[in-house]
């Protein structure tokens, strides 16, 4: 399974671009999608899933442009968007029961399912009360839930962790592991933790534009070698913000421990292994 | 000062922006418009028995200002009285919440932006009131006053009353908007079938004087006993001969002063619901038994299972409708109160035993008013309730789930008004019966080609209002259920409107869908 984007653009004015001649091959597997707030991420992940258009450009599975042909995707399609909503007034079962029928799926299999993807999430309880009821937490459970209700093959996550705890979180990268097996994942998240952990590639966006893309270990080589960590004092910690890249700083006594990136380390400093959110970091400074 | 200052331009400039307020503005201005007729029109809008004023600028500003008082008190309500729940939805008033601004200053700032949304459709008025005047150019002076101190005294006044009253049923109501919209209806129509009777000191809407004042102009010029004055959209039984000359009142301090003690109470109103205002503190109300069990379940959230794909349950290709049918239905049936079910029931029983004609004019279009707030978002839900991300992207969204949410709808109207095609069909007439479900499949259309028109329920709301309130009326001009028309020209007038109605509905669906 291959879907092919080939120079997509969305344009909302003359100027304004939300994505701007996106090219990006996603195989099997999960493709991690990392970039800052308004870099294009939903807009990218709206557009493959046909809800929204693009200005110009292809995007094509296994061959078939998905623009003229939405519902070959739509098939085969789990969508979790990062703002969606219920309908509060329906239990889980029944807005279950209405999502698989957007979907066209059922037969006498479908409420087995509908119960297996409940205890899956846990939501077995309380399956049974509207959803208007529902925490933070449980509904995005049950938006989950939707997104496996029709044997997906392309899953696409807009910020899935959000309103989940640690171990759920963890669960649930168990989960699309699983999935990744046999389908297409494509995951955004804020939380480069997330990405780090269970994505094959990584597409770092700033802008609407790709800035990198690449297996982990490939993005994270452009900043080997230049991650340092140097000792301060906190009277200079300011001084050293402004000439260098300075990704994550901890107190140590009365003195304060910078992680930075550089081409040329301060006095003092001891190397340090790269990591995906100091590439990611950098990259998109550089990109700035 | 600024913080209230900066509630009312922000909330003023949030409403004015939106579709339904355009719209609103537009069919405000087709009737301010008809407000004073041509004389050779087929209607009268204030007549005084037999006898219409001349075109004069005391008739044309004090009866626009007047129609204007009645109208915008019927039809505002509607526009104006979601104010607060918008703060609730969006998340702002939470914020709000937490500011200093006091619970009445809030609500002050709501009252007054919906008096300033009112006040921009009464200006749009009042400038077509003087176009009027300049157009038709029947040879009388032009006097800015008989213009300007009726809209001044009459109108707005009123207009403040209405925008105070929207704020106050927020307050109380905010969990029953339904019951909001119905009371309100069934307020405003006892209010305006007792003005010409009622008391001075209850005249809300401020015509009382101008009706006196009428009344004993037409009896000093003609000494006819038929000079009640009547008010309304009021087709035939005219003589456009018997014109007389109206050169408005005198503003007496009792007069203007009445119009401020409305405006004065409107801010009493306002001050004793703030006191019970929720402050945006609303938690989601459950039967105790609910809550007990909701409790129980909710504290030990348990953390995901291991899900296995590959070992759930199989599922097969479904691509029918009748799964989306089925939940509309649900999802229509439990919308609002239960006990507005009730009085659906109640309805229902009219309908089989009460008076064929009575069932068919007065208690049908009362029972479908009844059901307003199901339909309204019938088609807009998706977007409000933020679903469209999954229904746009579900398959065939254009074929499926719009036909299930539209015949969902037909089949609520269609088993509600089911007594009356039950005795239309036994008693033989087919023809009336075909007009019920006519109007049902209508209705329902409407419904759903407002809503995404405007993308908002409050169009379909105010405009299913105004028609039910002119079929009480017994007015024909918005009878689409066939309770005042018949015959086949009329059948294949609201076939063809079904028709129209459908392809734009559809129409409508396929822009949304390209344009998310």
């Amino acid at each position: 399974m291959k879907i092919s984007i080939q120079d997509i653009s969305k344009r909302y004015n003359k100027d304004k671009y939300a994505l701007k001649d996106f090219s990006l091959t996603i195989e099997t597997g999960i493709l991690g999608l990392l970039g800052p707030n308004g870099a294009g991420k939903s807009t990218l992940m709206k557009i493959i899933a046909t809800i929204s258009q693009p200005t110009s450009g292809t995007i094509e599975l296994d061959g078939t442009n998905i623009q003229k042909d939405p519902d070959h995707i739509r098939k085969v399609l789990g969508y979790l968007p990062q703002d969606f909503g219920v309908y509060a007034n329906l239990n889980a079962y029944e807005f279950l029961e209405y999502i698989a029928a957007m979907k066209g799926v059922g037969g006498s299999g479908l409420r087995k399912r509908v119960e297996a993807l409940l205890e899956g999430v846990n939501l077995t309880e309380s399956a049974k009360l509207p959803i208007g009821t529902y925490s933070g937490g449980m509904k995005q459970r049950i938006g989950i839930a939707q997104a496996l209700l029709n044997d997906p093959k392309v899953l696409i996550f807009d910020e899935p962790t959000v309103g989940l705890d640690p171990e759920e979180r963890m669960r649930f990268r168990n989960l699309i592991s699983d999935l990744a097996q046999t389908s297409i994942i494509i995951l955004s998240s804020h939380i480069v933790s997330d990405i780090e952990t269970i994505a094959d590639e990584v597409a770092i966006m700033q802008g609407g534009t790709l800035i990198t893309t690449g297996t982990q270990a490939a993005v994270i080589k452009q900043v080997d070698g230049k991650v340092f960590e140097v000792l301060l004092e906190n009277s200079a910690l300011s001084d050293f913000k402004s000439k260098n890249l300075v990704v994550n700083t901890s107190r140590q006594n009365d003195k304060v421990l910078a992680r930075y990136i550089s081409n040329h380390p301060a006095p003092g400093s001891t190397p340090s292994p790269a990591s995906l959110e100091d590439a990611y970091l950098f990259l998109t400074h550089n990109n700035n | 000062m600024g913080e209230f200052y900066q509630i009312v331009v922000s909330d003023y400039k949030q409403r004015t922006r939106s579709y339904a307020f355009l719209v609103t503005l537009a069919i405000s201005l087709y009737f301010a418009y008809s407000f004073v007729p041509l004389p050779n029109a087929e209607y009268t809008t204030v007549r005084a028995g037999n006898y219409i004023g001349v075109q004069n600028s005391a008739w044309l500003g004090y009866v626009t200002a007047m129609m204007c008082s009645i109208f915008l008190s019927m039809i505002g309500f509607y526009l104006i009285n979601s104010g607060i729940k918008k703060d609730t939805d969006t998340g702002v008033g939470m914020i709000i919440a937490t500011t200093s601004v006091s619970n009445f200053k809030y609500l002050l700032a709501k009252t007054v932006s919906n008096f300033l949304v009112l006040l921009s459709i009464a200006a749009t008025a009042f400038l077509m009131s003087i176009g009027l005047f300049l157009i038709r150019h029947a040879g009388y002076p032009f006097q800015v006053s008989q213009f300007v101190l009726p809209y001044l005294i009459i109108t707005l006044p009123s207009l403040f009353f209405v925008s105070a009253l929207a704020v106050v049923a927020e307050v109380f109501l905010y969990r029953y908007t339904i019951l909001m919209n119905i009371g309100y209806f069934f307020l405003f129509t006892f209010i305006v079938s007792q003005q010409l009777f009622i008391a001075p000191a209850l005249d809300v809407f401020g015509v009382k004087p101008v009706t006196v004042a009428l009344h004993e102009t037409v009896k000093q010029h003609y000494d006819s006993t038929n000079n009640e004055v009547s008010m309304g959209y009021i087709f035939g039984h005219r003589n456009p001969r018997s014109t007389f000359v109206f050169n408005g009142i005198t503003w007496t301090a009792a007069i203007i002063g009445a119009r401020l003690l409305y405006m004065f109470g409107s801010l009493l109103l306002v001050l004793a619901s703030s006191r019970f205002f929720h402050r945006f503190d609303i938690k989601q109300r459950f039967k105790s038994k609910t809550r007990k069990k909701l409790s129980a379940i909710i504290a030990p959230v348990q953390p995901l299972h291991d899900i296995k794909l590959s070992e759930l349950p199989a599922i097969t290709p479904a691509y029918g409708i009748a799964p989306f049918i089925k939940t509309e239905l649900l999802m229509l049936i439990r919308k609002g109160p239960r006990w507005l079910w009730l009085i659906n029931l109640g309805g229902m029983v009219a309908l089989a035993v009460a008076p064929l004609s009575i069932a068919h004019q007065m208690i049908l279009p009362g029972l479908w008013f009844l059901q307003v707030a199901r339909w309204s978002d019938l088609a807009t839900k998706e977007k409000t309730n933020r679903i469209h991300y999954f229904s746009y992207a579900s398959y065939k969204p254009l074929t499926r789930l719009l036909p299930a949410q539209i015949l969902a709808g037909i089949i609520l109207a269609l088993a509600l008004a089911s007594p009356l095609l039950v005795r239309c069909l036994i008693g033989g007439y087919l023809s009336a019966g075909l007009n019920i479900i006519m109007g049902g499949i209508f209705i329902v259309l409407f419904a759903v080609a407002a809503g995404m028109l405007s993308g908002g329920k409050k169009l379909f709301e105010i405009l299913f209002f105004l028609a039910t309130y002119v079929n009480l009326e017994k007015a024909p001009v918005a009878d689409y259920f066939g309770g005042m028309n018949g015959g086949t020209a009329y059948t294949v007038l609201i076939a063809g409107c079904i028709g129209l109605l459908a392809v734009m509905s559809f129409m409508l669906r396929k822009f949304e869908l390209s344009r998310i």
